[in-house]
């Protein structure tokens, strides 16, 4: 027999060595093992897409070349991804920082609308008075505060009336989007003859891009959001205390810690942020509110921070690939002939392969 | 008078889809899974069965074909949420979303394809009832087949082996296993049901109330359907009223603006979504405590899944 | 591997020879093997961890044993799943009862029986009702499993058992869960059940109880048969004990030093009243002083107030009447009672206490105090030094502290949670069932540990389902019955009899 090694996990009963992480080998083993199924599910979406894709009488390897020059290597593609990208990341955020806390935030599309209507109404009323550096700002403030209001109202009722905000937010979402409408078919349309929409906000009000690339300080944003989300669920208190509200509200509530609060404050941070997506969406790439507006990008933020399983770096990969994945949708109306919606089955196909065949289990000793 | 007739009649017309959706969901979670796929089921439900009643001219294989689509979405979610343990909130949202891609890639074809749909068919004596009458029983087939099949549901639940195991495995899984039954299959089983019910609710909405075919033509119904089980406490006897009376939201908009009123569009189709949160906020606690235990589980702690 | 002949007059219903099961490395049974004849008691016998439920689980297909024969009424068979095992006649009840709580108490037959498609439930209640009868369980068919009592729900366990056509009936454990009133109760069914001809196997740790019912016992111990089938009138407790333990054990020395009332106490509640989780009152004026230095006990059968009474005094549970008080300061939520210096091992600390997916050391802030700051993050730095501090002080031997709490069996969380509160200097220690789920060791240790707490002045507040290891500790029980303290009993005059019948009469 070969002396034992460090991969022997320690005895339960045994004395108490120090803090050791899992042992080398086994970690790489663990991340091999980890890659190959991510790698396998990737090429099963990909490959059930093809064939629903030729299905419909298109080429599916026809299809994804397309796909691929479409969104990497025309001038404009990568610049519209990162444009794309910044607000499913905040989305996305808006998901990860409610799970973290044991909440499930469906409702980042209405908290995105709700954000971009609060960014409109301030931007729409000061943008001709007021200087366009202060408008912007402004206007930012106002998509935190209106997200926030949005996602308060299922914090709301989850924490005095006990409904589930999974339910609620969802709901919520339709009523967004109804409030969105009323807005622009009435009290905000621009004029009553052309299709319904609200003017642009200024030029001075958008958001400024870097340098000559065409890429908007949004992403910047984002990155930033990132960033310090990461840092704070990690390296402080209050991300170690959503934590434990998150694994177990009642030992939290044991532990003497501030449970309603700490929820709150996840949600309201999450409407917060999804708030500053809508923010970005409205001021660096619509412009306006009109039918449609941010179609979408709640929802894929919510399946990119499951993609990333919660973990807010990770999350900007996701939200990088599924940007991707929305520009390239672009090019399968223009060339395969096919409705862009049908990348939903690619997104979908892969966050069903990452949920369903991505995970480990460990054993209890 | 004629308003509230025709308002009632609407509602019944409009809630009908609402009500199978909600009563295969009723099914699914008394045995434990929460699916908002629902609205997926309904949406592939209801492209099959217009693809297919516009193939061969027959609504009642349109029915059929609908139901089997609304089984597959379903089936997905299953898998994924029985076999794979999947958080079921997110398989949900990924099976809606499966389901909206492919019907929006199956059924460009379709949209403004003309189909034969179900037609209004006064039932004899009944429908000269004054009131209840026009409301109830001046309706297509499908909503007369609902009127069998929710109570046919709540007798399988409730009087049935098959509703014994259903309950079982939703309320204490482990008494199933104890007696050599299997929750998988048992939650398989439901959740699968449930698609059924919510492909041929999907399937009412398409050859039966619009006869029309387009994208996302589900809009929510089905995300309504899973809050009014939650509302109706699993009980497939109180969905009728609660369906019913979305439906009547539904169709107050097109009542008044028929008879010449002004009204924004948007502030009405916001009704039922309003209506549903103030009515949970109303039943809160009452509700989740009625919940099935293993599906408390789901609704209590949803945590992020590593 | 071969049956040996039965020479007996009369053929067992059941007998096993053998049996061998192992775990990774650890062999839960080794050449395990007894009998039980038609009409007779059988109790087997041992500690936590001896091997009984492995035994019983591969007895009724649960595990497949790796070696050993299984003979049914003389012929061979070993069951692969529990339903061949309840083909062949054997039934059992599990201590964790497997019934639905939603469903009625027909329903929850009915999921047991052969019914059809149909259940027919009203056919089934009459028949459910007349085998009630016939072995005299007092069970009502229409009820809802949730509003029986424990007891209640065991009848129901055991007619289900009946009704499927068990001959040998095998009861794991089923007193531990009762008061002593209610175990009589069911030894009066055992016994009936007994006189019909069935053949029954009852699960204990309890001497008294082998002696009041048992017709043969077989005691295991670490994994091994010490005796098989052995008449008890031929031992002595020391003999049986010994047989169990394998070491007699020497009684906790527990000094009772004079307790001191005049300075106030480490605990006060006054007339509070509280309600449960459902919302049903659990608790009334309930009037209670734990002083420091003094360990008080709480009996009463399961469910009679006490969680509620932990949670009350740690101000986890809102009282709707009534003060509470810890070294008098008033108590209203977690966070004043932690200041007062309250510490809590909780009734259930998988429930109530981890959270899996943190590690052992990332639990340790979790003990109501402030997180120690480092800026806006966490002192780990800190914590893992009072952490090894707290693990040599207790000698509870915790887990590693990098380990996941995911991956913790249910003894080695109880030691991290017991670590944790029992380390810290506290004015008052309330422990619900601390040495549940702890083997012999460290069950003593953990008692140990709490007398330690009594004699540097703190107050202790013992909740306990086993009246020996109150009567040994405590200075004072007091009983709970049905949410109120219906008697309170001072160590001079403990006494096993009147403490049963507070508990179920709630009058001595």
């Amino acid at each position: 027999m070969s002396a034992p090694t460090d991969v022997m996990v320690a005895e339960p009963q045994a004395p108490d060595p120090a803090p050791a992480a899992p042992a080398r080998d086994e970690r790489w083993l663990r991340a091999g093992k980890l890659a190959v199924r991510w790698i396998a599910a990737i090429l099963g979406a990909m490959i059930i897409f093809s064939v629903l894709v030729s299905f419909q009488g298109a080429n599916p390897l026809e299809v994804f070349a397309d796909m691929w020059v479409s969104t990497f290597q025309r001038p404009r593609s990568l610049t519209e991804i990162f444009i794309r990208m910044a607000p499913i990341t905040l989305a996305a955020l808006a998901v990860v920082l409610p799970a973290r806390a044991g909440m499930m935030n469906v409702g980042g599309e209405g908290q995105v609308i709700v954000g971009a209507v609060g960014a409109a109404g301030v931007g729409l009323a000061f943008d001709q008075t007021l200087p366009g550096g202060l408008v912007m700002v402004l206007m930012a403030v106002g998509a935190i505060v209106a997200g926030a209001a949005w996602a308060g109202i299922a914090a709301l009722l989850r924490l005095v009336f006990n409904v589930n905000e999974a339910v609620t937010t969802l709901l919520l979402n339709f009523v967004a989007l109804d409030l969105l409408l009323f807005l622009i078919y009435q009290p905000w349309r621009e004029s009553a003859a052309a299709q319904p929409s609200t003017r642009e906000v200024a030029v001075a009000a958008q958001l400024p891009t870097l340098g000559s690339t065409g890429v908007t300080v949004g992403i910047i944003v984002a990155v930033a959001a990132v960033i310090v989300l990461g840092w704070a669920l990690t390296r402080t208190r209050w991300g170690y205390r959503l934590g434990v509200v998150g694994g177990n509200p009642e030992a939290a509530r044991r532990a003497a810690m501030p449970v309603t609060m700490l929820l709150l404050s996840a949600l309201l941070v999450g409407g917060a942020l999804a708030g500053l997506a809508g923010w970005i969406e409205l001021s660096a790439v619509e412009l306006k509110l009109r039918p449609g507006f941010g179609t979408q990008i709640g929802y894929i933020g919510f399946l990119a921070s499951w993609l990333a399983r919660h973990r807010p770096l990770p999350v900007l990969v996701a939200s990088f690939v599924l940007a991707a994945l929305s520009v390239a949708a672009d090019s399968l109306q223009l060339d395969s002939g096919l409705p862009a919606s049908t990348i939903n089955i690619l997104t979908a196909l892969l966050l069903v392969a990452v949920l369903g065949w991505t995970t480990m289990k460990g054993k209890k000793t | 008078m004629s308003i509230i007739i025709d308002v009632a009649s609407g509602g019944v017309r409009g809630g009908t889809s609402i009500l199978y959706a909600a009563t295969g969901e009723t099914i699914s979670e008394r045995a434990g899974v929460i699916n908002l796929g629902t609205e997926g089921s309904m949406l592939a439900g209801a492209l099959a069965a217009y693809m297919v009643s516009s193939q061969t001219g027959n609504p009642w294989l349109g029915v059929a074909v609908g139901a089997f689509a609304g089984a597959l979405i379903s089936s997905v979610h299953a898998v994924l949420v029985v076999k794979r343990k999947a958080n079921q909130f997110a398989s949900g949202l990924a099976v809606l979303f499966l389901s909206l891609g492919l019907t929006s890639l199956f059924g460009s074809s379709y949209v403004g394809k003309t189909i034969t749909p179900f037609t209004v068919w006064d039932v004899p004596l009944l429908s000269d009832i004054p009131w209840i009458g026009p409301i109830l029983f001046q309706q297509d087939p499908l909503v007369y087949l609902s009127y069998l099949v929710v109570p046919l549901v709540w007798f399988v639940l409730f009087r049935t082996r098959a509703g014994l195991l259903v309950r079982t495995a939703g309320e204490r899984s482990e008494a199933l296993t104890v007696h050599g039954f299997s929750v998988q299959r048992v939650r398989m089983a439901a959740v699968i049901a449930g698609g059924v019910l919510a492909g041929v609710g999907g399937a009412h909405l398409s050859i039966a109330y619009t006869n029309s075919w387009f994208e996302n033509m589900v809009a929510g119904r089905g995300f309504i359907a899973v809050a009014l089980v939650i509302f109706a406490s699993w009980s497939p006897l109180k969905v009728f009223g609660g369906a019913y009376l979305f439906g009547a939201a539904l169709s107050l908009g097109p009542a008044l603006q028929a008879r010449g009123y002004e009204i924004n569009q948007f502030a009405l189709h916001v009704i039922p979504f309003v209506l549903t949160l103030t009515v949970l906020a109303a039943l809160g606690r009452r509700t989740i405590s009625a919940a099935p235990a293993e599906l408390k589980r789901v609704f209590e702690n949803a945590p992020p899944d590593p | 591997m071969t049956p040996e002949s039965t020479s007996d007059a009369v053929t067992p219903l059941l007998k096993i020879g053998g049996f061998t099961k192992r775990f990774a490395d650890v062999v839960a049974n080794d050449d395990v093997g007894f009998d039980v004849r038609a009409g007779e008691v059988h109790a087997l016998v041992g500690e936590n961890g001896a091997g009984k439920s492995t035994l019983l689980k591969m007895i009724y297909g649960v595990y497949t044993p790796d070696s050993g024969w299984m003979l049914v009424e003389d012929h061979e068979a070993t069951p692969g799943s529990p339903a061949e095992a309840r083909a062949l006649g054997i039934g059992m009840v599990f201590q964790d009862l497997r019934l639905v709580p939603a469903l009625t108490v027909t329903e929850n037959i009915a999921l047991a029986m052969d019914t059809g498609w149909n259940l027919k439930l009203d056919a089934l209640a009459t028949r459910v009702s007349d085998a009630s009868q016939r072995f005299g369980l007092g069970v009502d068919p229409a009820a809802l499993v949730r509003h029986l009592s424990i007891g209640e729900r065991q009848r129901v366990e055991i007619l289900k058992v009946l009704m499927t056509g068990a001959k040998l009936v095998i009861l794991d454990e089923p007193t531990s869960v009762l008061a002593p009133q209610e175990v009589d109760a069911l030894l009066g069914v055992v016994r009936h059940l007994r006189d019909q001809g069935l053949g029954i196997v009852i699960v204990t740790h309890k001497l008294r109880e082998v002696r009041a019912i048992a017709d043969r016992v077989t005691v295991l111990r670490g994994g091994k048969t010490v005796l098989v089938g052995a008449t008890p009138g031929d031992y002595t407790d020391d003999e049986l004990i010994e047989a169990m333990v394998g070491r007699s054990v020497p009684p906790l020395i527990a000094l009772r030093d004079a307790v001191d009332t005049a300075v106030p106490p480490a605990l006060l509640m006054e007339g509070v009243s509280a309600n449960s989780d459902r919302g049903h009152q659990a608790l009334t004026s309930v009037t209670l002083r734990v002083y420091p230095g003094e360990l008080v006990g709480v009996a009463g059968v399961a469910g009679s107030g006490q969680r509620e009474l932990c949670e009350v005094a740690m101000g986890l549970r809102d009282a709707s009447a009534g003060t509470i008080s810890v070294s008098g300061s008033p108590v209203t939520n977690p966070k004043t009672a932690a200041t007062a210096g309250a510490v809590c091992v909780p009734e259930d600390p998988v429930a109530d206490s981890v959270v899996s997916r943190l590690s052992v050391l990332e639990h340790m802030p979790l003990d109501g105090r402030p997180i120690p700051a480092s800026g806006l993050g966490v002192a780990w730095a800190l914590i893992r030094r009072r952490t090894d501090e707290a693990n040599a002080k207790l000698g509870l031997r915790m887990a590693p502290k990098h380990r996941k709490l995911s991956e913790l069996s249910g003894g080695n969380i109880q030691r991290v949670i017991l670590t944790r509160e029992l380390a810290l200097d506290s004015t008052l220690v309330v422990a619900a069932y601390p040495s549940r789920g702890l083997d012999a060791a460290n069950v003593r240790r953990t008692q140990e540990v709490l007398l330690e707490a009594r004699s540097r002045g703190a107050g202790v507040l013992m909740v306990s389902e086993d009246l020996d290891e109150l009567m040994s500790m405590a200075d004072r029980i007091v009983v709970m019955h049905d949410g109120h303290i219906s008697g309170e009993v001072p160590a001079a005059a403990f006494d096993r009899q009147r403490l049963g019948q507070l508990m179920v009469e709630g009058v001595s």
